[in-house]
């Protein structure tokens, strides 16, 4: 079985080839940031660039003590708040959007397109209309309500097309034998349905997160009285920049990779528990 | 009634909600929690960076017994969050150059010079415009222009008992070079085009003052003369930028900035040799090793002024402590905090007492530094010996060339300018 | 299927299917499938969240574009005087100097912004193919394939304007990549090349949306059952032929699906020109900006508008060149 026949050699041959081209993927992706992580260690006269004046925590220090413009810990936390809503609100809605779109119905294309303008409209219009509209009715706006409103609505048409995605070619054959055996719509959704779409509800999260959480102009008019970390970001560059920032970006990173690292190790926990 | 009732419902639940969710993420973070916690309704100030700072919202906020939000925005999301939403903010800390907009739109009130303490005390920069008896008010938008309201928020000519914006924080620009680089010392506007710094020179991408700095450049290179450079016509405003596109065709700029940050990296990290630059990017820009003067050119320096407005939706007990802010504004810690930043503040003689003998003969009086100095979060960035370039505060000031200006030519302007940028 | 196949096989990401399903008719499929839940409340939360906060602003913008620009705002009105400013005078119809056909500088900046997005979108689609298919064929693991996907995704959790500012000590004169370089040896003066470079911006376009290209391609990709493409194998097909009959046709979804992020992305772009190519470009974004932040709104929604009229375009010729709707 293990025998290294031609066929074998050939295919590890293309797979280190893919692997090394992923790797080189990765130098081109976070190569900008290399830069970001050593400078956030920049000593406590240095600035945003090159060279170091000596490796220090200083700016990390910086980060927690919440000195200067802004007040970046309070609007890291309401972009946090924000982009988990807009998640669980995209991979919902795009979920029972793209179930809807299985079949053919009045209507579907002005739906469709409609869904798709959210992805079109400027972000900085479609928050001076909707502040405008606002205003003639008297409502104040919050980042928690109508910047969430314009967060969804741009983020929705990731994880629709994403969910749209993953019901092509769906195979509802296995949801249709459910049913014969007297499964009710719920049960067959639960049963068959969700565990096969799972991952692309998680992608479709993921992107509302990831898009909502680094939202700039849709947000300026529609924040309110409080900044998302976009904006607190935004108004620090009409300041000296400071490594401050590169602090938070590295913590960020360090963050994120930790956290995949958490779900690896719970997910091969898991799935060894029910081998 | 009812609405007011309504919004004050809200904004007790939104500080809840904000309160609990932030006490649940303090309960894992090391620092503490600042401004959003606080109760009471605080006074709601926005503006841009340079005066919204935690420090300075911070301080007053000890100093008069109530608190005070800022909210600092970049430059586009402050105007139009000023214009549009008059409802979201109490006191507005704007600029003198978009009053233009602001009058007109009536979306603040004028305020009260009775009611201001220390408005004997005043600089005449922006009373008379003339800061000595012999200096020039300059072209564009002095603030002397735009200061002075009726009570029902209309210009008028001359001194009167209502000013659409307390004068503040204010400074003049010019360029800023790193000596290394350009080896020679710069004294005229005209050296932006200097065919030396080929693709080493970087220009500021605000279309309404980038045009200014252009201005300057060309006419004292003698190329053409600038009826007002802060109010151009079509035809000037055609000569200038048809220049500056040969000027880009040929590789002349490095980059265009847009905020202060991108200004400071530019030098810092030796993309550009000279470039047009705000006051303070100097003290950042040496903060960080790196040599740069800023330039004092013979043809003037461009001036700009900032301060506090009222919202138009002000009233009552929240218009109270709006004054007690502005008041506090003008009392000099403040003055002093900017000061350290290279600002200056339309009460001198109240600044002069929170800053050190050796503080004030440094940025004001453009005297050698007696010892080092700090900026205003304790970092020292005054060596002992060091003069402040560009002189004195009088030398700055009476001799200002062009102040920040809208044109009335503005929309023709932003056209051409971007046909600029995408030659 | 051989030994070796079996032990490969893995039922994909999402949904395994038979082979045999791809060729059933699909009227067919639309008849049997009438049960479910009702399309009513599927689409209503949905629908009304749009009505709310998409439609109803939008309506507003389209309103501006009619008004009057105060100078210090807009007034209502019917005015076609941000149309006008936006076509004629040197625009399309220039009746006063007979050129009828020279484009105003907006029209030529939202030409540009079209062409720049076509561009990084088709190299998007080049890079990051080889990438999702790396994940989705050659990773064989459901948790690496994640794992290795959520990677490739981290650094877009770092703010962008954070990333944006860390770009000049990367490319800059006196960046990393120079210093890099000319320890190598390879260059003996610092290169401007990289950063405020055309070079520069198309490379950081690339590196910003790769991953949007990426996502949706290894989707439609993980759900290629590799029973088709062992039972091929088995054939005596090549691997080309595997993929140019296989692997390419079933992935187009997903190429359509990042095509669209990817491009209506780059055409709503602004930041990237100001801060890695120096704001030597305009792009349709920076216009907008402009004009909203001398407060002329109505011409700001009229760029807004044309915006949303070429993005329309690029999004229905993807669209109509893979119609995602009907492989339902």
């Amino acid at each position: 079985m293990a025998r290294w026949t031609p066929e074998r050699r050939k295919r590890a041959l293309v797979k280190t080839g893919y692997s090394i081209y992923y790797a080189l993927f990765l130098v081109f992706i976070y190569g900008p940031m290399i830069a970001m992580f050593v400078l956030s260690f920049q000593g406590k006269r240095g600035g945003t660039s090159l060279p170091l004046r000596g490796v220090s925590l200083h700016w990390y220090e910086q980060l927690l003590s919440g000195r200067g413009v802004g007040d970046l810990q309070g609007s890291l936390l309401r972009s946090l708040i924000l982009a988990v809503i807009v998640m669980l609100i995209t991979a919902l809605f795009s979920t029972m959007l793209a179930m809807a779109f299985r079949k053919r119905f009045y209507g579907s294309t002005v739906l469709f397109y409609t869904v798709m303008s959210g992805l079109m409209v400027p972000g900085v219009l479609l928050s001076l209309g909707l502040a405008t509209v606002m205003r003639q009715f008297g409502i104040s706006p919050n980042w928690y309500t109508s910047a969430l409103g314009v967060h969804v609505v741009w983020t929705l048409p990731f994880g629709f097309l994403v969910m749209m995605a993953v019901f092509n070619r769906f195979d509802s054959r296995l949801e249709e034998a459910a049913r014969d055996m007297g499964a009710d719509e719920w049960t067959v959704f639960k049963e068959v349905t969700l565990p096969l779409i799972t991952p692309g509800i998680v992608a479709a999260g993921l992107f509302g997160f990831t898009l909502s959480y680094d939202e700039f102009a849709r947000t300026t008019l529609l924040a309110g009285q409080y900044n998302t970390l976009p904006l607190d970001i935004n108004a620090s560059m009409t300041q000296r920049i400071r490594p401050t920032l590169f602090a938070l970006g590295t913590a960020s990173t360090v963050f994120s990779l930790l956290m995949i690292s958490v779900f690896l190790v719970i997910y091969t926990l898991l799935t060894r528990r029910f081998r | 009634m009812t609405g007011t009732r309504n919004r004050k419902h809200k904004g007790i639940s939104r500080r809840r909600f904000v309160g609990t969710s932030a006490g649940l993420a303090a309960a894992g973070a090391i620092g503490g929690f600042p401004a959003i916690v606080r109760a009471a309704d605080p006074l709601r100030s926005v503006g841009l960076a340079v005066s919204i700072i935690n420090e300075i919202q911070g301080q007053a906020a000890d100093d008069l017994g109530f608190d005070i939000r800022g909210q600092a925005l970049g430059y586009g999301a402050m105007i139009g969050k000023m214009l549009n939403q008059n409802d979201q903010y109490d006191v507005a800390e704007g600029y003198y150059n978009d009053m233009d907009v602001f009058i007109p739109a009536k979306v603040w009130q004028p305020i009260d010079t009775n009611r201001i303490k220390d408005w004997d005390k005043v600089s005449n920069l922006t009373k008379t415009g003339k800061l000595t008896e012999d200096s020039q008010v300059g072209q564009g938008d002095a603030p002397v222009h735009h200061l002075y309201l009726d009570e029902n928020g209309n210009r008028v000519k001359g001194p009167s008992r209502y000013i659409s914006m307390l004068p503040a924080w204010h400074n003049a620009d010019s360029m800023g070079y790193n000596p290394d680089e350009t080896g020679r010392k710069i004294e005229s506007w005209a050296e932006l085009f200097s065919p030396d710094f080929k693709g080493r020179v970087a220009l500021l991408n605000v279309p309404q003052i980038g045009v200014m700095d252009a201005a300057m450049g060309m006419e004292a290179l003698g190329l053409a003369k600038f009826g007002d450079k802060g109010n151009m016509t079509k035809a000037e405003i055609d000569t200038l930028i048809n220049f500056l596109i040969e000027k880009k065709k040929e590789g002349h700029f490095r980059a265009f900035w847009e905020s202060f940050g991108q200004s400071v990296n530019l030098m810092v990290s030796g993309e550009v040799a000279l470039e047009s630059m705000w006051s303070p990017a100097v003290t950042a820009i040496k903060a960080e090793g790196v040599p740069c003067i800023y330039a004092s050119p013979k043809e003037g320096m461009r001036g700009w002024h900032g301060g506090l407005a009222l919202s138009a939706k002000l009233s009552g007990k929240a218009l109270d402590q709006a004054y007690e802010y502005m008041n506090w504004w003008l009392d000099g810690w403040a003055g002093a905090f900017v000061a350290r930043q290279g600002y200056y503040m339309s009460v001198p003689e109240n600044v002069k007492k929170h800053l050190e003998p050796e503080e004030w003969d440094f940025w004001y009086d453009g005297k050698a530094a007696a010892k080092e100095l700090p900026d205003p979060f304790g970092t020292i960035i005054v060596e002992k010996g060091e003069v402040r370039d560009g002189g004195s505060y009088e030398d700055r000031f009476k001799k200002i060339a062009v102040w920040n200006s809208l044109m009335d030519e503005n929309d023709y302007l932003v056209k051409r300018w971007t046909e600029f940028l995408s030659a | 299927m051989s030994e070796q196949a079996a032990e490969q096989y893995h039922p994909g990401l999402v949904g395994a299917q038979q082979a045999a399903a791809i060729e059933r008719p699909a009227q067919a499929r639309q008849v049997k499938y009438d049960p479910g839940f009702p399309v009513g409340w599927l689409i209503a939360p949905a629908t009304a969240w749009l009505l709310v906060f998409l439609v109803l602003p939008l309506v507003g913008i389209i309103v501006f574009s009619f008004w009057e620009s105060t100078g210090h705002g807009m007034a209502p009105a019917l005015s076609g005087d941000a149309y006008a400013a936006y076509f004629l005078n040197e625009g399309f119809f220039d009746a006063e100097h007979r050129n009828y056909l020279t484009p105003s500088i907006f029209i030529k900046t939202l030409w540009s912004t079209f062409y720049y997005a076509a561009f990084i979108t088709a190299m998007c689609v080049l890079v990051g193919y080889p990438i999702a298919y790396f994940l989705a064929a050659q990773v064989t693991a459901f948790k690496w394939q994640l794992a290795l996907f959520l990677l490739a995704m981290v650094p877009f959790w770092t703010s962008y304007l954070i990333r944006a500012v860390a770009w000049l000590p990367m490319l800059g004169r006196r960046g990393m990549l120079n210093e890099f370089l000319l320890f190598l040896g390879v260059i003996d003066k610092p290169s401007q090349l990289f950063l405020y470079s055309e070079l520069g911006y198309l490379t950081a376009l690339v590196q910003l949306y790769v991953v949007l290209a990426v996502g949706p391609i290894f989707f439609s990709l993980a759900k290629i059952d590799n029973a088709i493409v062992e039972a091929a194998r088995d054939m005596g097909a090549t691997s080309f032929q595997i993929f140019r009959e296989i692997t390419l046709p079933l992935s187009l979804p997903g190429v359509a699906i990042g095509s669209i992020f990817v491009f209506v992305m780059v055409m709503g772009e602004f930041a990237t020109a100001v801060v890695v190519y120096g704001g030597k470009a305009t792009t349709v974004g920076t216009v907008i900006l402009n004009y909203y932040a001398i407060a002329n709104y109505p011409f700001a929604a009229v760029n807004a508008l044309m915006l949303m009229v070429a993005m329309m375009i690029g999004v229905v010729v993807i669209l109509r060149v893979v119609d995602i709707r009907k492989e339902l």
